[in-house]
Protein backbone atom coordinates (compact mmCIF):
# COMPACT_ATOMS: atom_id res chain seq x y z
CA UNK A 1 0.00 0.00 0.00
CA UNK A 2 1.10 3.39 -0.23
CA UNK A 3 1.77 5.96 2.25
CA UNK A 4 -0.69 8.53 3.25
CA UNK A 5 1.57 11.19 2.20
CA UNK A 6 2.24 9.57 -1.15
CA UNK A 7 -1.60 9.44 -1.77
CA UNK A 8 -1.92 13.00 -0.78
CA UNK A 9 0.84 13.97 -2.93
CA UNK A 10 -0.56 11.97 -5.34
CA UNK A 11 -4.68 13.08 -4.67
CA UNK A 12 -2.98 16.50 -5.26
CA UNK A 13 -1.28 15.88 -9.01
CA UNK A 14 -4.06 14.08 -10.04
CA UNK A 15 -6.68 17.74 -9.09
CA UNK A 16 -4.17 20.00 -10.54
CA UNK A 17 -4.29 17.92 -13.81
CA UNK A 18 -8.10 17.49 -13.85
CA UNK A 19 -8.28 21.44 -13.22
CA UNK A 20 -5.74 21.90 -16.44
CA UNK A 21 -7.95 19.72 -18.69
CA UNK A 22 -10.93 21.68 -17.44
CA UNK A 23 -9.18 24.76 -18.39
CA UNK A 24 -8.41 23.99 -21.93
CA UNK A 25 -12.00 22.35 -22.11
CA UNK A 26 -13.19 26.20 -21.65
CA UNK A 27 -10.42 27.72 -23.44
CA UNK A 28 -11.21 25.41 -26.33
CA UNK A 29 -15.06 26.06 -25.85
CA UNK A 30 -14.59 29.64 -26.37
CA UNK A 31 -12.76 29.32 -29.46
CA UNK A 32 -8.93 29.71 -28.74
CA UNK A 33 -6.81 30.16 -32.16
CA UNK A 34 -4.10 28.65 -30.75
CA UNK A 35 -5.43 24.87 -30.55
CA UNK A 36 -6.40 25.18 -34.13
CA UNK A 37 -3.25 26.29 -34.94
CA UNK A 38 -1.47 23.37 -32.96
CA UNK A 39 -3.72 21.05 -35.01
CA UNK A 40 -2.86 21.89 -38.10
CA UNK A 41 1.00 21.78 -36.88
CA UNK A 42 0.09 18.24 -35.84
CA UNK A 43 -1.43 17.70 -38.94
CA UNK A 44 1.00 18.93 -41.25
CA UNK A 45 4.22 16.82 -39.65
CA UNK A 46 2.06 13.79 -39.93
CA UNK A 47 0.57 13.88 -43.11
CA UNK A 48 4.11 13.00 -45.04
CA UNK A 49 4.47 9.45 -42.40
CA UNK A 50 0.64 8.67 -43.01
CA UNK A 51 1.00 8.63 -46.71
CA UNK A 52 3.78 7.17 -46.85
CA UNK A 53 2.30 4.20 -44.44
CA UNK A 54 -1.00 3.79 -46.61
CA UNK A 55 1.34 2.84 -49.41
CA UNK A 56 2.91 0.02 -47.14
CA UNK A 57 -0.02 -0.89 -44.94
CA UNK A 58 -2.89 -0.96 -47.74
CA UNK A 59 -2.36 -4.37 -48.50
CA UNK A 60 -2.41 -5.43 -45.11
CA UNK A 61 -5.73 -3.09 -44.71
CA UNK A 62 -8.04 -4.57 -47.37
CA UNK A 63 -7.01 -8.32 -45.91
CA UNK A 64 -8.14 -7.54 -42.68
CA UNK A 65 -11.39 -5.59 -43.82
CA UNK A 66 -12.44 -8.37 -46.21
CA UNK A 67 -11.71 -10.84 -43.12
CA UNK A 68 -13.69 -8.84 -40.75
CA UNK A 69 -16.45 -7.20 -43.27
CA UNK A 70 -17.30 -9.73 -45.62
CA UNK A 71 -20.39 -10.76 -43.30
CA UNK A 72 -21.56 -7.50 -43.52
CA UNK A 73 -20.77 -6.99 -47.05
CA UNK A 74 -22.92 -10.29 -48.25
CA UNK A 75 -25.72 -9.06 -46.37
CA UNK A 76 -25.45 -5.34 -47.59
CA UNK A 77 -25.08 -6.41 -51.41
CA UNK A 78 -28.31 -8.48 -50.87
CA UNK A 79 -30.13 -5.83 -49.15
CA UNK A 80 -28.81 -3.36 -51.53
CA UNK A 81 -29.76 -6.05 -54.43
CA UNK A 82 -33.46 -6.24 -52.82
CA UNK A 83 -33.94 -2.47 -52.40
CA UNK A 84 -32.39 -2.07 -56.90
CA UNK A 85 -35.02 -4.54 -57.67
CA UNK A 86 -37.94 -2.76 -55.38
CA UNK A 87 -36.73 0.60 -56.68
CA UNK A 88 -36.75 -0.46 -60.63
CA UNK A 89 -39.78 -1.70 -60.20
CA UNK A 90 -41.22 1.37 -58.26
CA UNK A 91 -39.29 3.40 -61.38
CA UNK A 92 -40.81 2.06 -64.35
CA UNK A 93 -44.55 1.11 -62.75
CA UNK A 94 -44.94 4.84 -62.05
CA UNK A 95 -44.39 6.87 -65.11
CA UNK A 96 -46.20 10.15 -63.04
CA UNK A 97 -43.17 10.09 -60.47
CA UNK A 98 -40.35 11.93 -62.53
CA UNK A 99 -39.06 14.07 -60.18
CA UNK A 100 -38.27 11.12 -58.25
CA UNK A 101 -37.17 8.60 -61.27
CA UNK A 102 -34.89 11.77 -61.45
CA UNK A 103 -33.51 11.96 -58.88
CA UNK A 104 -33.26 7.87 -58.59
CA UNK A 105 -31.40 7.79 -61.26
CA UNK A 106 -28.88 10.26 -59.90
CA UNK A 107 -27.76 7.96 -57.08
CA UNK A 108 -26.27 5.81 -60.10
CA UNK A 109 -23.53 7.77 -60.39
CA UNK A 110 -22.33 11.33 -59.53
CA UNK A 111 -23.63 13.50 -61.44
CA UNK A 112 -25.79 14.56 -58.60
CA UNK A 113 -23.37 17.19 -57.89
CA UNK A 114 -24.57 18.93 -61.41
CA UNK A 115 -22.03 21.25 -63.25
CA UNK A 116 -20.62 21.75 -60.04
CA UNK A 117 -17.06 21.05 -60.09
CA UNK A 118 -15.60 18.33 -58.32
CA UNK A 119 -12.03 17.29 -57.01
CA UNK A 120 -11.17 13.62 -56.91
CA UNK A 121 -9.24 12.97 -53.79
CA UNK A 122 -7.89 9.84 -52.26
CA UNK A 123 -8.52 8.97 -48.40
CA UNK A 124 -4.82 8.69 -46.62
CA UNK A 125 -6.60 7.93 -43.34
CA UNK A 126 -9.50 7.23 -41.26
CA UNK A 127 -10.32 8.89 -37.81
CA UNK A 128 -7.43 8.67 -35.31
CA UNK A 129 -9.80 8.35 -32.20
CA UNK A 130 -13.01 6.54 -32.23
CA UNK A 131 -15.28 9.21 -31.37
CA UNK A 132 -14.21 12.70 -33.46
CA UNK A 133 -15.19 11.28 -36.78
CA UNK A 134 -13.04 12.84 -39.47
CA UNK A 135 -10.56 12.14 -42.16
CA UNK A 136 -7.93 12.87 -44.35
CA UNK A 137 -7.38 13.72 -47.81
CA UNK A 138 -4.69 14.15 -49.99
CA UNK A 139 -5.53 16.84 -51.60
CA UNK A 140 -6.02 21.02 -50.23
CA UNK A 141 -6.28 24.31 -50.87
CA UNK A 142 -3.69 23.90 -53.69
CA UNK A 143 -6.63 21.99 -55.95
CA UNK A 144 -8.97 24.73 -54.81
CA UNK A 145 -10.52 23.01 -51.52
CA UNK A 146 -12.29 25.40 -48.75
CA UNK A 147 -13.27 25.10 -45.52
CA UNK A 148 -17.17 24.19 -45.54
CA UNK A 149 -16.94 22.68 -48.69
CA UNK A 150 -19.23 18.89 -48.85
CA UNK A 151 -17.67 15.68 -49.84
CA UNK A 152 -18.91 13.11 -51.29
CA UNK A 153 -18.51 9.39 -52.91
CA UNK A 154 -20.28 7.83 -55.57
CA UNK A 155 -22.99 6.99 -52.70
CA UNK A 156 -23.86 10.20 -51.50
CA UNK A 157 -22.86 12.60 -49.04
CA UNK A 158 -20.70 12.26 -46.26
CA UNK A 159 -19.57 14.87 -44.56
CA UNK A 160 -17.29 18.80 -45.06
CA UNK A 161 -14.00 20.17 -44.97
CA UNK A 162 -13.02 21.14 -41.58
CA UNK A 163 -9.39 22.14 -41.90
CA UNK A 164 -7.18 23.07 -44.97
CA UNK A 165 -3.09 22.83 -45.73
CA UNK A 166 -1.60 23.02 -49.23
CA UNK A 167 -1.73 19.72 -50.02
CA UNK A 168 -4.27 18.09 -46.95
CA UNK A 169 -7.88 18.47 -46.18
CA UNK A 170 -9.38 16.91 -43.34
CA UNK A 171 -12.78 16.38 -43.70
CA UNK A 172 -15.08 16.11 -40.42
CA UNK A 173 -17.89 12.88 -41.47
CA UNK A 174 -21.72 13.73 -40.99
CA UNK A 175 -21.93 10.84 -38.58
CA UNK A 176 -19.99 12.48 -36.36
CA UNK A 177 -22.74 14.69 -34.63
CA UNK A 178 -20.97 17.96 -34.91
CA UNK A 179 -22.91 19.50 -37.38
CA UNK A 180 -26.42 19.50 -38.82
CA UNK A 181 -27.63 19.37 -42.42
CA UNK A 182 -30.94 20.18 -44.04
CA UNK A 183 -32.78 17.73 -45.17
CA UNK A 184 -35.77 16.79 -48.07
CA UNK A 185 -37.22 13.52 -48.42
CA UNK A 186 -37.51 12.63 -51.92
CA UNK A 187 -41.38 12.73 -53.66
CA UNK A 188 -42.72 14.79 -50.80
CA UNK A 189 -42.97 18.30 -49.60
CA UNK A 190 -41.40 17.08 -46.17
CA UNK A 191 -38.55 18.84 -45.15
CA UNK A 192 -36.27 18.23 -41.64
CA UNK A 193 -32.92 18.36 -40.14
CA UNK A 194 -30.70 15.48 -40.07
CA UNK A 195 -27.84 15.43 -37.53
CA UNK A 196 -25.07 12.44 -36.51
CA UNK A 197 -25.78 9.95 -33.76
CA UNK A 198 -22.07 8.81 -32.93
CA UNK A 199 -20.06 6.64 -35.61
CA UNK A 200 -22.17 3.97 -36.96
CA UNK A 201 -23.18 5.81 -40.29
CA UNK A 202 -27.21 6.64 -39.08
CA UNK A 203 -28.27 9.67 -38.38
CA UNK A 204 -31.28 11.50 -36.66
CA UNK A 205 -33.88 13.70 -38.82
CA UNK A 206 -35.91 16.04 -36.63
CA UNK A 207 -38.08 18.71 -37.11
CA UNK A 208 -40.34 17.42 -39.97
CA UNK A 209 -44.26 18.11 -40.47
CA UNK A 210 -45.96 15.26 -39.31
CA UNK A 211 -48.92 16.41 -41.74
CA UNK A 212 -46.20 15.49 -44.36
CA UNK A 213 -46.70 11.40 -45.28
CA UNK A 214 -42.57 10.37 -44.28
CA UNK A 215 -42.52 6.34 -44.98
CA UNK A 216 -39.41 4.13 -43.64
CA UNK A 217 -37.36 3.14 -47.06
CA UNK A 218 -37.86 7.04 -48.14
CA UNK A 219 -35.15 8.46 -49.68
CA UNK A 220 -32.92 11.55 -48.28
CA UNK A 221 -31.66 14.21 -50.31
CA UNK A 222 -29.75 17.49 -49.13
CA UNK A 223 -32.16 20.27 -49.36
CA UNK A 224 -30.10 22.79 -50.06
CA UNK A 225 -32.43 25.31 -48.73
CA UNK A 226 -31.30 29.46 -48.52
CA UNK A 227 -27.92 29.90 -46.21
CA UNK A 228 -27.92 26.01 -46.20
CA UNK A 229 -24.20 25.08 -45.93
CA UNK A 230 -24.84 21.86 -48.77
CA UNK A 231 -25.76 22.23 -52.22
CA UNK A 232 -29.21 20.38 -52.89
CA UNK A 233 -30.12 17.28 -53.72
CA UNK A 234 -26.75 15.67 -52.52
CA UNK A 235 -28.26 12.10 -51.49
CA UNK A 236 -28.05 11.30 -47.77
CA UNK A 237 -29.87 8.08 -46.94
CA UNK A 238 -32.90 5.57 -46.52
CA UNK A 239 -35.07 6.62 -43.71
CA UNK A 240 -34.94 3.57 -41.39
CA UNK A 241 -37.96 4.27 -38.52
CA UNK A 242 -40.61 7.05 -38.37
CA UNK A 243 -41.62 8.35 -34.87
CA UNK A 244 -44.84 10.94 -34.92
CA UNK A 245 -45.55 13.46 -32.19
CA UNK A 246 -48.86 13.82 -33.13
CA UNK A 247 -49.39 16.59 -29.82
CA UNK A 248 -46.55 18.23 -31.28
CA UNK A 249 -47.10 17.70 -35.13
CA UNK A 250 -43.99 16.68 -35.61
CA UNK A 251 -41.77 13.45 -36.98
CA UNK A 252 -39.07 12.27 -36.38
CA UNK A 253 -36.58 9.49 -38.51
CA UNK A 254 -33.75 7.44 -38.35
CA UNK A 255 -31.73 7.81 -41.19
CA UNK A 256 -28.91 4.76 -42.95
CA UNK A 257 -26.68 6.69 -44.85
CA UNK A 258 -25.91 5.64 -48.26
CA UNK A 259 -22.21 5.50 -48.16
CA UNK A 260 -20.39 3.05 -45.82
CA UNK A 261 -18.36 4.96 -43.46
CA UNK A 262 -15.69 2.06 -42.42
CA UNK A 263 -14.29 1.57 -46.00
CA UNK A 264 -13.60 5.21 -47.61
CA UNK A 265 -10.91 5.12 -50.15
CA UNK A 266 -11.55 8.08 -52.52
CA UNK A 267 -13.79 10.66 -52.03
CA UNK A 268 -14.74 13.55 -54.19
CA UNK A 269 -14.84 17.58 -52.62
CA UNK A 270 -17.91 19.51 -54.74
CA UNK A 271 -16.52 22.64 -55.01
CA UNK A 272 -19.82 24.39 -53.77
CA UNK A 273 -20.03 27.61 -51.89
CA UNK A 274 -23.42 28.77 -50.23
CA UNK A 275 -23.97 31.74 -51.82
CA UNK A 276 -23.28 35.32 -50.17
CA UNK B 1 18.44 9.94 -21.61
CA UNK B 2 17.69 8.31 -18.30
CA UNK B 3 15.12 11.11 -17.71
CA UNK B 4 11.64 9.05 -17.23
CA UNK B 5 9.45 12.29 -18.49
CA UNK B 6 11.89 11.80 -21.89
CA UNK B 7 11.82 8.13 -21.88
CA UNK B 8 7.78 8.57 -21.59
CA UNK B 9 7.41 11.70 -24.23
CA UNK B 10 9.44 8.80 -26.83
CA UNK B 11 7.29 6.20 -26.22
CA UNK B 12 3.74 8.61 -26.56
CA UNK B 13 5.38 10.46 -29.62
CA UNK B 14 5.86 6.26 -30.88
CA UNK B 15 2.43 5.24 -29.70
CA UNK B 16 0.78 8.43 -31.56
CA UNK B 17 2.85 7.99 -34.85
CA UNK B 18 1.62 4.02 -34.91
CA UNK B 19 -1.92 5.02 -34.24
CA UNK B 20 -2.13 7.53 -36.82
CA UNK B 21 -0.11 5.15 -39.45
CA UNK B 22 -0.71 1.81 -38.58
CA UNK B 23 -3.78 1.22 -36.02
CA UNK B 24 -6.61 3.34 -37.27
CA UNK B 25 -5.78 0.93 -40.65
CA UNK B 26 -7.10 -1.91 -38.34
CA UNK B 27 -10.57 -1.66 -37.70
CA UNK B 28 -13.53 -3.66 -36.58
CA UNK B 29 -17.14 -2.33 -36.88
CA UNK B 30 -15.42 0.97 -37.61
CA UNK B 31 -13.40 1.01 -34.24
CA UNK B 32 -9.81 0.67 -33.89
CA UNK B 33 -7.33 0.31 -30.94
CA UNK B 34 -6.41 2.99 -28.70
CA UNK B 35 -2.92 3.05 -28.32
CA UNK B 36 -3.17 6.19 -25.98
CA UNK B 37 -5.50 4.95 -23.60
CA UNK B 38 -3.34 1.71 -23.64
CA UNK B 39 -0.07 3.57 -22.14
CA UNK B 40 -1.72 5.92 -20.01
CA UNK B 41 -3.10 2.48 -18.84
CA UNK B 42 0.21 0.82 -18.82
CA UNK B 43 1.77 3.21 -16.90
CA UNK B 44 -0.83 3.86 -13.95
CA UNK B 45 -0.02 -0.33 -13.52
CA UNK B 46 3.40 -0.19 -13.44
CA UNK B 47 4.16 3.41 -11.59
CA UNK B 48 0.86 3.97 -9.73
CA UNK B 49 -2.56 6.14 -9.99
CA UNK B 50 -0.12 9.40 -10.09
CA UNK B 51 2.12 8.62 -12.46
CA UNK B 52 -1.05 6.70 -14.68
CA UNK B 53 -2.98 10.36 -14.38
CA UNK B 54 0.68 12.56 -15.60
CA UNK B 55 0.94 10.10 -18.20
CA UNK B 56 -2.42 9.71 -19.36
CA UNK B 57 -3.04 13.41 -19.15
CA UNK B 58 -0.13 13.81 -21.48
CA UNK B 59 -0.68 11.19 -23.75
CA UNK B 60 -4.37 12.40 -24.21
CA UNK B 61 -3.40 15.91 -24.61
CA UNK B 62 -1.46 14.22 -27.64
CA UNK B 63 -4.37 12.93 -29.09
CA UNK B 64 -6.52 15.94 -28.71
CA UNK B 65 -4.47 17.21 -31.58
CA UNK B 66 -5.10 14.74 -33.45
CA UNK B 67 -9.19 14.66 -33.68
CA UNK B 68 -11.97 17.45 -33.34
CA UNK B 69 -13.47 16.68 -29.59
CA UNK B 70 -13.13 19.63 -27.80
CA UNK B 71 -9.64 20.02 -26.92
CA UNK B 72 -9.33 18.85 -23.07
CA UNK B 73 -11.75 15.62 -23.51
CA UNK B 74 -9.20 12.96 -24.69
CA UNK B 75 -6.47 14.31 -21.37
CA UNK B 76 -9.45 13.58 -19.15
CA UNK B 77 -10.01 10.24 -20.65
CA UNK B 78 -6.33 9.41 -20.23
CA UNK B 79 -6.23 10.67 -17.09
CA UNK B 80 -9.32 8.85 -16.19
CA UNK B 81 -7.36 5.70 -17.25
CA UNK B 82 -3.99 5.92 -16.04
CA UNK B 83 -5.81 6.77 -12.66
CA UNK B 84 -8.12 3.85 -12.73
CA UNK B 85 -5.54 0.90 -14.07
CA UNK B 86 -3.39 2.61 -10.91
CA UNK B 87 -5.85 2.10 -8.36
CA UNK B 88 -6.68 -1.15 -9.82
CA UNK B 89 -3.22 -2.72 -9.74
CA UNK B 90 -2.94 -1.39 -5.78
CA UNK B 91 -6.31 -3.29 -4.85
CA UNK B 92 -4.80 -6.82 -6.66
CA UNK B 93 -3.18 -8.93 -3.84
CA UNK B 94 -1.32 -11.19 -6.40
CA UNK B 95 -0.14 -10.63 -10.10
CA UNK B 96 -1.64 -12.90 -12.70
CA UNK B 97 -1.62 -12.24 -17.15
CA UNK B 98 -5.27 -12.89 -16.79
CA UNK B 99 -6.20 -9.95 -14.13
CA UNK B 100 -3.44 -7.56 -15.69
CA UNK B 101 -5.79 -8.33 -18.67
CA UNK B 102 -9.36 -7.82 -17.09
CA UNK B 103 -7.13 -4.39 -15.48
CA UNK B 104 -6.34 -3.56 -18.84
CA UNK B 105 -10.15 -4.02 -20.07
CA UNK B 106 -11.81 -2.10 -16.96
CA UNK B 107 -9.26 0.61 -16.95
CA UNK B 108 -10.01 1.35 -20.76
CA UNK B 109 -13.68 1.59 -20.10
CA UNK B 110 -13.30 3.78 -17.93
CA UNK B 111 -11.28 6.25 -19.76
CA UNK B 112 -13.94 5.52 -22.50
CA UNK B 113 -16.95 6.26 -20.12
CA UNK B 114 -14.93 9.46 -18.99
CA UNK B 115 -14.97 10.95 -22.24
CA UNK B 116 -18.20 10.07 -23.23
CA UNK B 117 -20.18 11.46 -20.51
CA UNK B 118 -17.56 14.53 -20.21
CA UNK B 119 -18.41 15.41 -24.04
CA UNK B 120 -22.43 14.51 -22.87
CA UNK B 121 -22.09 17.48 -20.51
CA UNK B 122 -20.43 19.37 -23.22
CA UNK B 123 -23.00 19.44 -25.67
CA UNK B 124 -21.86 16.22 -27.61
CA UNK B 125 -24.70 13.91 -26.99
CA UNK B 126 -23.94 11.77 -29.91
CA UNK B 127 -20.94 10.50 -27.70
CA UNK B 128 -23.43 8.53 -25.76
CA UNK B 129 -24.74 6.65 -28.51
CA UNK B 130 -25.58 3.02 -28.75
CA UNK B 131 -22.12 2.42 -30.75
CA UNK B 132 -20.77 3.51 -27.74
CA UNK B 133 -20.94 -0.07 -26.31
CA UNK B 134 -19.07 -1.30 -29.43
CA UNK B 135 -16.30 1.16 -28.71
CA UNK B 136 -15.97 -0.31 -24.96
CA UNK B 137 -16.04 -4.11 -26.02
CA UNK B 138 -13.53 -3.40 -29.01
CA UNK B 139 -11.01 -1.12 -27.52
CA UNK B 140 -11.09 -2.72 -24.25
CA UNK B 141 -10.58 -6.22 -25.89
CA UNK B 142 -7.44 -4.95 -28.00
CA UNK B 143 -5.83 -3.17 -24.93
CA UNK B 144 -6.44 -6.43 -23.22
CA UNK B 145 -4.35 -8.20 -25.67
CA UNK B 146 -1.89 -5.05 -26.42
CA UNK B 147 -1.14 -4.76 -22.57
CA UNK B 148 2.17 -6.44 -22.31
CA UNK B 149 3.75 -4.82 -25.15
CA UNK B 150 2.57 -1.58 -23.74
CA UNK B 151 3.91 -2.45 -19.91
CA UNK B 152 7.46 -3.46 -21.41
CA UNK B 153 7.46 -0.07 -22.93
CA UNK B 154 6.64 2.01 -19.99
CA UNK B 155 9.22 -0.45 -17.73
CA UNK B 156 11.85 1.18 -20.14
CA UNK B 157 10.49 4.72 -19.92
CA UNK B 158 10.31 4.70 -16.37
CA UNK B 159 12.46 1.63 -14.53
CA UNK B 160 12.39 2.86 -11.07
CA UNK B 161 8.54 2.99 -10.58
CA UNK B 162 8.47 -0.86 -11.08
CA UNK B 163 11.23 -0.96 -8.19
CA UNK B 164 9.76 1.99 -6.03
CA UNK B 165 6.21 0.28 -6.51
CA UNK B 166 7.34 -3.02 -5.49
CA UNK B 167 8.90 -1.63 -1.96
CA UNK B 168 5.51 0.62 -1.52
CA UNK B 169 3.35 -2.71 -1.94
Amino acid sequence: MASPRRRGRARITISLLLLSAVLLLTLDSRGSGPVQSARSVVLSVLSPLGSAAATVVNPFRNAWNSAFDQGNLKNENETLREENDRLKGDVTANSIAKEQLQQLLQLVGIPFVGDTPVVHTRVLSGAVGNFGDRIELDKGSNSGIERNMPVVTGEGLIGKVIEVSENRSVVSLLSSGTYRVGFSVVGTAAIGIAQGSGGDGSLRGTNIDSRQAVTVGAITATSGLAGSPFPPNLPIGTITAVRTNEAALESTVDISMFANLNDLVYADVVLWKPAG
Amino acid sequence: MNNPALRYLIVIATAAVLQYTVVTQFRILGVSADLFLLIAIAAGMIGGAERGAIVGFASGLCLDLMVTTPFGLCSISGLVAGVVAGLLEDATMHSARWLTMVIAFLASSAGILSFAIAGNLLGRPDLLSGHLFTILGIVGVASAALVFPALRACRWAGPEDSLLRAAAR
